[in-house]
């Protein structure tokens, strides 16, 4: 059979033609998509790959979809995106750093850059800026969470795209998943953790492996962030604990000044 | 029903007669920050491991009879043709050794929506009917409220109850096969002696219930407190993450998924638990919310747990046992919400 | 030793009485789509023949239940039945796309097999109706349920008094059914539609479905002893159409409501249907107005 006569249930199947870019980051999303060899080729074959400096050496600039990771840190980042988004018709900002800034935004916490690149790079200063998030310079369609992303979730969601089914995240947070694998409360063992207001979708992945949640998917729809932060003082966390904690990937952004003021 | 006593060293024995079984048990998960022992249910491969005398484990049985994730069907999928494969996912019979008054009660009640007259669901009667329970008697710990909810002891939907009488333990026999594994040890019927022991036994333990629920009447203050701003002030603290469901031995609420394979010829139907506390429980297609607040789905779980069900089945869907309230960061505890709705002073809420 | 014997409860009697039960939970029955109507920009009627003859000659339904519809791998929902209840045809579903499996639909051919079980949930009384006029009340997809009932009203019509249809929509182009208007006038039914915004194909009447059910409770003569009325509709419509009959003196266990919520099992376990906390797939969808009244966050 063909790639143009795949159907599902009578219906088409489209086989969309994607590329996948790096601006800011450290391609480990892109490396992640290439794990789980198991299923490696049936994931393969749902796309027309034209671009993927991971795993094929063809270049097309003719796609319909565009993976995104990474953010933008850089100046001429924000013309080279501004052209991947002229040509797709979907663009998928892929992992925390594409959809909130990710680590790369830790140095917008300090007033001063120059400062900054003077402590990273010494004497070998580089071109770089504040950083920020696809959604900052073009319209996003479709956010892929987690730093890196679940490869899991990303065969979910390229499954339902070429099928025209909606994608659909949980809107609860880690707890959920976290319970439901049985785990004992990280609170309880003394250590803080963003997943009561963290977006699920990660199988709590970290607190599985008793490292507390740093929360690199964002809030949930309904991150009660003064509830957690009432209970991270009530088990000796400081409030800058929770900040530094909430500031790691940039999602929290929108709370941050709340907090800083409460 | 049928009593026998024996002696704590015949413990062991009768482990052993049930050992080429799975057997799950209260089993110990280290410590908390503060020094606590931790327990939970798990599958037990040593005598060694049985902690009969755990305080309570984090989480219910669930993950036993109705897993958080459990694949109802799937499907093969030809050009215009597909088949459906249904799946109980229960393949052995498991002897659950160490149950505690409130889970049995807990699976008790279950029994009456899931294996109930009316579509009676396969998958957990699947599993259900393959449980080999043996109860064993416990220390009220300072959350539990069971003997408010009438769930501190049990009845039925046991094979053995065993209670503690100090050198030995007293069974209570509910089946033949029970009856059958206690041939194997060396045991006796009781005598008045034990008989008074564990009356006192049952009379000491309601002496050490410090918590409670007054559930006066509860039925009809929920419905003439639907309006309360209680409600809104336990709402404010909720975090909307579905712990307390997670952990509940009775909450059963589902929601289903389906998934196309990633060689689109196979697709399956799966079943997460999910919690009336999340946000888009009650969401419908084309987006509205009938429970859009925090408040609105928290005062839900109550409302089903502590009215629907009593209207339903003449009792309530909550032994008691206090995992959710132990298991809620933002320290909403059923005593102190139904206290609250009631209008008592005295909740820190 | 005692080993336990694994007890497979779909084939062992002895230990549970009730397999045929269990093993028909999760089953359902294959039907083909024959035939897709497009009614309006949204909504599409899809006819639908369970594929064994055997299944398809035992699917009998009541006005007012319905089916869970499946697409493997797309998803499940439940769905109105819109065709008769009483003429052994296909299974018609009018379907509006707002969801996964509903977008989907629009997309499958002709021919394309999709799972149904059910029928499920209550249904409206309509032999308890004989001898007495008939209000039904719709607004907007509201009419999808009501078609079925009206289809078994009209199968006797003469059992009946007076019967009023109200309908309305938010325009002309998003009225349903529009072929079967003058079927329903042949057998004497009064319809009275209204819209809230006319076009230029519009000479009926324009404004609120409550202006037209103002003149209908002023014709009708003794709506409190005889009078029946089935309504559905938007959530805010259902409070003012019943405090109007309530109003008008009919009795609230003589007015039917269909209430519509999100199902994932269809079968009174999944919760996701609860209004307040009774289950919308087994106590419902039909309700009387005195049992809406009682229960919480209802409409």
């Amino acid at each position: 059979m063909t790639a143009s006569e795949k159907t599902y249930l009578g219906v088409p199947v489209r086989k969309p033609r994607a590329a996948f870019f790096s601006l800011t980051s450290c391609e480990g999303c892109q490396l992640q998509l290439l794990n789980n060899e198991a299923t490696l080729l049936d994931f393969l074959s749902l796309l027309t790959i034209v671009n993927f400096r991971e795993a094929v050496s063809e270049r097309s600039e003719n796609y319909e979809i565009a993976f995104v990771e990474g953010s933008i840190s850089r100046a001429d980042e924000i013309p080279r995106l501004k052209s991947i988004r002229a040509q797709a018709q979907t663009l998928v900002a892929m992992g925390s750093c594409a959809c909130f800034g990710g680590v790369n935004q830790l140095k917008n916490r300090f007033s001063d850059l120059d400062w900054v690149k003077k402590q990273v790079y010494g004497d070998h200063p580089i071109e770089t800026q504040d950083v920020l998030p696809l959604s900052a310079i073009v319209k996003v369609d479709l956010n892929i969470y987690g730093c890196p992303i679940k490869k899991e979730e990303v065969e979910k969601v390229i499954t339902n795209l070429v099928l025209g089914k909606s994608i659909d995240y949980p809107q609860y947070p880690v707890c959920m998943e976290c319970k439901a694998n049985q785990n004992v409360c990280l609170f309880d063992l003394g250590e803080p953790c963003l997943g009561p207001i963290t977006r699920a979708g990660c199988d709590s992945w970290c607190p599985s492996n008793r490292l507390g949640c740093w929360g690199c998917r964002g809030p949930a729809e309904t991150a009660n962030v003064r509830q957690l932060k009432q209970i991270m003082r009530e088990h000796g966390f400081s409030d800058e604990q929770m900040l530094d904690r909430l500031e790691c990937f940039g999602g929290f952004s929108k709370f941050i000044n709340e907090l800083k003021n409460q | 029903m049928l009593f026998r006593v024996f002696s704590k060293n015949e413990l062991k024995n009768l482990y052993d007669i049930l050992a080429v079984n799975h057997i799950v048990g209260p089993v110990s998960k280290g410590c908390n920050k503060n020094s606590t022992a931790l327990y939970d249910f798990d599958f037990v491969y040593d005598f060694e491991e049985l902690q009969l005398e755990y305080s309570a484990t984090i989480h219910s049985l669930k993950r036993f009879i109705l897993p958080a994730k459990e694949t109802l069907c799937s499907f093969t999928l030809q050009k215009n043709n597909w088949q459906k494969h249904v799946e109980l996912n229960a393949y052995k019979p498991i002897v659950y050794f160490g149950l505690h008054a409130c889970d049995i009660n807990a699976l008790n009640k279950l029994d009456k929506v899931l294996a109930g007259k009316i579509y009676p669901d396969p998958y957990y009667a699947a599993k259900r009917n393959n449980m080999f329970i043996i109860g064993v008697g416990c220390t009220p710990q300072p959350f539990c409220f069971c003997h408010s909810m009438g769930a501190d002891s049990v009845l039925h939907g046991f094979d053995m109850f065993l209670t503690d009488l100090g050198d030995s333990y007293f069974a209570e026999i509910l089946s033949a096969r029970a009856f059958e594994c206690l041939s194997g040890i060396t045991c006796r019927e009781p005598g008045k002696s034990e008989h008074q022991r564990f009356l006192e036994v049952a009379q000491e333990k309601m002496k050490r219930f410090t918590c409670h629920v007054d559930t006066t009447d509860l039925t009809k203050i929920l419905d003439l407190e639907f309006q309360a701003d209680v409600w809104r002030e336990w709402g404010e603290k909720c975090l909307s993450c579905g712990t307390c469901a997670n952990v509940c031995p009775t909450c059963y609420c589902y929601g289903v998924e389906e998934n196309v394979d990633l060689d689109m010829r196979h697709a399956a139907k799966t079943r997460h638990l999910y919690s009336c506390n999340l946000i888009d429980f009650a969401e419908v297609a084309g987006g509205h919310n009938f429970r859009p607040h925090s408040h609105d789905r928290l005062k839900y779980r109550y409302y089903h747990k502590h009215r629907g069900f009593v209207e339903a089945f003449e009792e309530s869907l909550c032994v008691g046992c206090g995992r959710c309230g132990n298991a809620c960061l933002a320290n909403i505890t059923v005593p102190e919400v139904i206290a609250s709705v009631r209008g008592k002073e005295g909740y820190h809420g | 030793m005692v080993k336990l014997p694994f007890v497979d409860v779909l084939a062992d009697k002895k230990n549970y009485m009730r397999k045929d039960d269990l093993a028909s939970f999760e089953y359902t029955y294959q039907a083909e789509i024959t035939n897709v109507y497009s009614l309006t920009k949204t909504e599409k009627l899809y006819q639908l023949q369970i594929i064994d003859p055997v299944e398809r000659a035992r699917f009998t339904f009541k006005p007012g239940q319905f089916v869970m519809l499946e697409l493997p791998g797309i998803g499940e929902a439940p769905f109105s039945i819109s065709s008769s209840p009483i003429r052994h045809g296909d299974i018609e579903l009018c379907i509006r796309a707002v969801g996964n499996l509903t977008n989907f639909l629009t997309r499958s051919p002709r021919g394309t097999r999709v799972g149904i079980s059910g029928p499920f949930g209550t249904d409206f009384p309509v032999e308890e109706m004989q001898g007495h006029d008939i209000m039904l009340i719709a607004g907007g997809l509201g009419l999808v349920p009501l078609r079925a009932p009206i289809f078994a009203v009209l199968e006797n019509r003469s059992r009946y008094g007076n019967i009023d249809i109200i309908y309305g929509a938010r325009n002309p182009a998003e009225l349903l059914f529009t072929y079967q208007y003058d079927m329903w006038r042949q057998f004497d039914i009064d319809l009275n539609i209204i819209v809230d915004q006319g076009d230029a194909s519009w000479n009926g009447p324009v404004g609120r479905i409550t202006s037209i059910l103002e003149d209908r409770i002023q014709a009708a003569e003794n709506i409190g002893k005889n009078t029946y009325a089935i309504v559905c509709g938007p959530p805010v419509m259902f409070k003012f159409v019943c405090d109007m009959l309530i109003k008008a003196h009919l009795p609230t266990q003589k007015i039917f409501v269909s209430l519509e919520r999100r199902m994932h099992c269809g079968r009174g376990k999944c919760c996701r249907c609860n209004i307040g906390s009774t289950y919308t797939c087994l106590k419902g969808p039909v309700f009387d107005y005195w049992s809406v009244m009682n229960m919480k966050e209802a409409i």
